[in-house]
């Protein structure tokens, strides 16, 4: 149960409450409550990400070391950054492909190390497996599962050559793989959304909630 | 970034070399998500400008971004120039309302406002995976039953009464479905997905670093 | 129209309705059954439990608003676990909307059960942009990419920090997210500089990460609500999502209950069709 609340908490939880509702007014039909919500959303949303780049790029990676710690070569990632803006202007478009080579260039050797080292390389090693006799047969049937999965969802993937005779059959297999696997992911996928559901029931039931009986 | 994880960096670009590309990074990366707002900005502002429909809300939009936007950008303490300009006006106590700390307004506006809306408008998609599941879901094949019978199971084991009623066959189904369902078939399509997906990242990283992919610039 | 065809064209609004009610029956009547452990929890219960007392270790708020009701609970389970520990915590985000106010707002709320102070036993990087070259970037010095914290003290001034300097003095990274970010924590973070990640997802992101754990890059996996609520149950401390539990059940019910209505409807309609 909630302890006595103030008129300013008071207050807090009917505003969450309002605008909660507001928006699952539109289970029943599209309505003013959730145009109004909506609109709201998406412009504090943005806000949001205006005042984070300001503080936590401009003031702390910029500003800052420029100012208090003459970090003077700072200003490079700086012009970078503001280049970006030529994009807004089609006439200045190119201008910006400096600042975008930069950032995918960078991004894209860092994608060609993990996704070799950290997922290629990783992923296949540990089906490397030496099967010993004292393994038990769980062990073992689940690393011949895993071996067989692998492969035959690889060769349905594969679309170079059409599925036909051993490769057909092969895909024939990783579909029923796929199969099964997507359906434990629905099942999580469920799971989740419910999850969301219920932590918004749970305020109002109990914060909402507590609120009207402190009221009332 | 290539040449950094084979070789020690320090000792082919001097000290810090690959410190400062990150850094950089980080900074131009952080100019990139601005982007995105000027272009809200500026279309819900032409939208109320013209009057067009429903320019009320488009408005609300715009309020709400400055809203948001302008106490964050606003000086914190009499620390910078700005900040002495700024509290020679209004008191240096209001500097708590600004910036993005603790008990700021934008701090405020982000818990009170769009963290219940961001939560409620991802919370009704509970509604609509339940009326998907009544009506969409269906056996209308083998494979369809597979897919199936395995989001039932698993939407059973994953909760207390589900993994309650599993017991009833045996102590060991919970245990089993984790094992070979999870473990075994999921964890073979999923790596069949990572390894698949991480070969296509290799190749078009590769593709832009020899200049042969130039999409994202433009060109084709 | 038959009984059957009336059933699937019901209104969809009743649909939701039941959908409600289910989720909030449990709240009025509990049922309590009791929460099955998974090893992959255990597993990373026992990894943060294994660390010496004031480890130091990062704890990611890798996740939008969106999701806190299945992410929240792992986060502060964890903090409890950690500061009933006396471990030093380090949070960063690398989600632009929201993930640095959620961590503040977290971190202080949990600090304050234990008291625990800011700058000498947990510390909030913030944000920054670019999250795979802010991995990196952390690797050789968290100076070089945060300079200052989430509310802009510089690193230099909080105590904790001076003996923090990059992933070489982080004894385990816990990852909280709900998206790709995870992905890079492992195929960058624990792949190249060698140091435990484990991780608490949401349920959608959950199944992917069997393959990590599997093959031994990650060190234990909290899998949605389900998962956090098992991580409470480990930690002998109940909270929202041990509370949870019961409409989650009901509602999982429910659905299983909506797909065979649904699919006997459909069987029922093609047998008429055909005769």
């Amino acid at each position: 149960m909630l302890e006595n609340l103030t008129f300013v908490e008071h207050f807090q939880i009917w505003l969450r409450a309002f605008l909660i509702l507001s928006l699952f007014s539109f289970l029943y039909k599209d309505n003013i409550f959730y145009k109004f919500s909506e609109h709201i959303f998406a412009g504090l949303s943005a806000g949001y990400y205006v005042g984070l780049i300001w503080r936590s790029v401009i003031v702390q990676q910029l500003i800052n070391p420029m100012f208090d710690n003459s970090e003077w070569w700072l200003v490079f990632p700086g012009i970078l950054g503001v280049l970006m803006f030529a994009r807004l202007k089609p006439k200045w478009t190119w201008v910006s492909r400096v600042s975008l080579a930069f950032v995918i260039g960078n991004t894209a050797g860092i994608y060609l190390i993990s996704s070799l080292h950290g997922m290629i390389f990783k992923q296949i090693a540990p089906m490397m497996v030496s099967v010993n006799q004292g393994d038990g047969l769980e062990k073992i049937l689940l690393a011949l599962l895993v071996i067989v999965g692998v492969i035959t969802t690889l060769v349905y993937f594969y679309f170079s050559k059409e599925h036909k005779g051993a490769l057909g059959v092969t895909a024939r297999v990783g579909i029923w793989f796929i199969m099964i696997a997507f359906g434990a992911h629905f099942g999580y996928t469920v799971m989740g959304r419910i999850s969301l559901l219920i932590g918004r029931a749970e305020f109002l039931f109990y914060q909402w909630g507590g609120s009207l009986t402190q009221i009332f | 970034m290539v040449i950094s994880f084979f070789f020690d960096n320090e000792q082919i670009f001097g000290q810090k070399a690959e410190e400062f590309v990150l850094q950089w990074v980080t900074i131009v990366g952080g100019f990139a998500l601005v982007l995105g707002v000027f272009s809200i900005v500026r279309v819900n502002a032409r939208a109320v400008a013209m009057k067009s429909r429903d320019w009320p809300f488009k408005l609300m939009t715009v309020v709400s971004v400055f809203a948001m936007a302008v106490p964050a950008m606003l000086p914190v303490s009499k620390s910078s120039n700005g900040g002495k300009v700024l509290f020679s006006i209004i008191p240096e106590s209001w500097g708590s309302l600004f910036g993005t700390g603790p008990n700021s307004i934008y701090d405020w506006l982000f818990n009170y406002l769009d963290s219940p809306m961001m939560e409620t408008m991802f919370a009704m998609l509970a509604f609509f995976i339940a009326s998907a599941a009544y009506r969409a879901f269906r056996a209308r094949s083998a494979d369809a039953t597979l897919l199936l019978l395995t989001a039932l199971l698993v939407m059973l084991w994953r909760v207390p009464m589900g993994e309650a009623f599993l017991r009833l066959f045996g102590d060991s189904v919970p245990d089993y479905i984790n094992t070979f369902i999870m473990n075994g078939f999921n964890v073979a399509v999923q790596r069949g997905i990572i390894i698949g997906a991480a070969l296509g990242a290799a190749s078009m990283s590769l593709r832009i670093m020899l200049g042969i992919e130039r999409t994202y610039m433009g060109k084709g | 129209m038959g009984f059957w065809e009336r059933i699937a064209n019901i209104d969809r609004r009743w649909i939701y309705l039941l959908v409600a009610l289910s989720v909030t029956l449990p709240m009025i009547i509990a049922m309590k059954f009791p929460i099955g452990l998974t090893p992959e929890a255990k597993q990373l219960f026992n990894a943060i439990d294994a660390l010496p007392d004031s480890s130091a270790v990062m704890l990611t708020f890798d996740y939008y608003p969106s999701t806190i009701a299945e992410t929240e609970p792992m986060s502060v389970a964890a903090l409890r676990h950690m500061f009933s520990k006396d471990m030093h915590v380090l949070t960063v985000s690398n989600i632009p909307l929201g993930g640095p106010s959620i961590a503040e707002r977290v971190t202080r709320a949990v600090a304050a059960e234990f008291g625990k102070e800011y700058g000498i036993d947990y510390v909030n990087l913030g944000y920054r942009a670019n999250y795979v070259a802010v991995m990196h970037g952390l690797a050789s010095s968290i100076e070089s990419i945060f300079m200052s914290d989430n509310t802009g003290t510089p690193l230099r001034e909080l105590p904790m920090m001076q003996n923090i300097k990059n992933y070489d003095d982080l004894d385990f990274i816990y990852v909280v997210a709900d998206n790709a970010t995870v992905d890079y924590w492992i195929s960058i973070v624990n792949a190249q500089y060698d140091i435990r990640v484990g991780s608490g997802v949401t349920a959608v992101v959950a199944p992917k990460m069997y393959a990590f754990v599997e093959s031994g890059q990650m060190t234990g996996l909290l899998g949605g609500m389900k998962g956090a609520a098992e991580y409470e149950k480990l930690l002998g401390k109940k909270g929202t999502a041990t509370r949870g539990m019961d409409s989650q059940s009901l509602v999982h019910l429910l659905v299983i209950f909506f797909v065979i209505v649904g699919n006997i409807g459909y069987f029922a309609s093609r047998k008429k069709e055909k005769k």
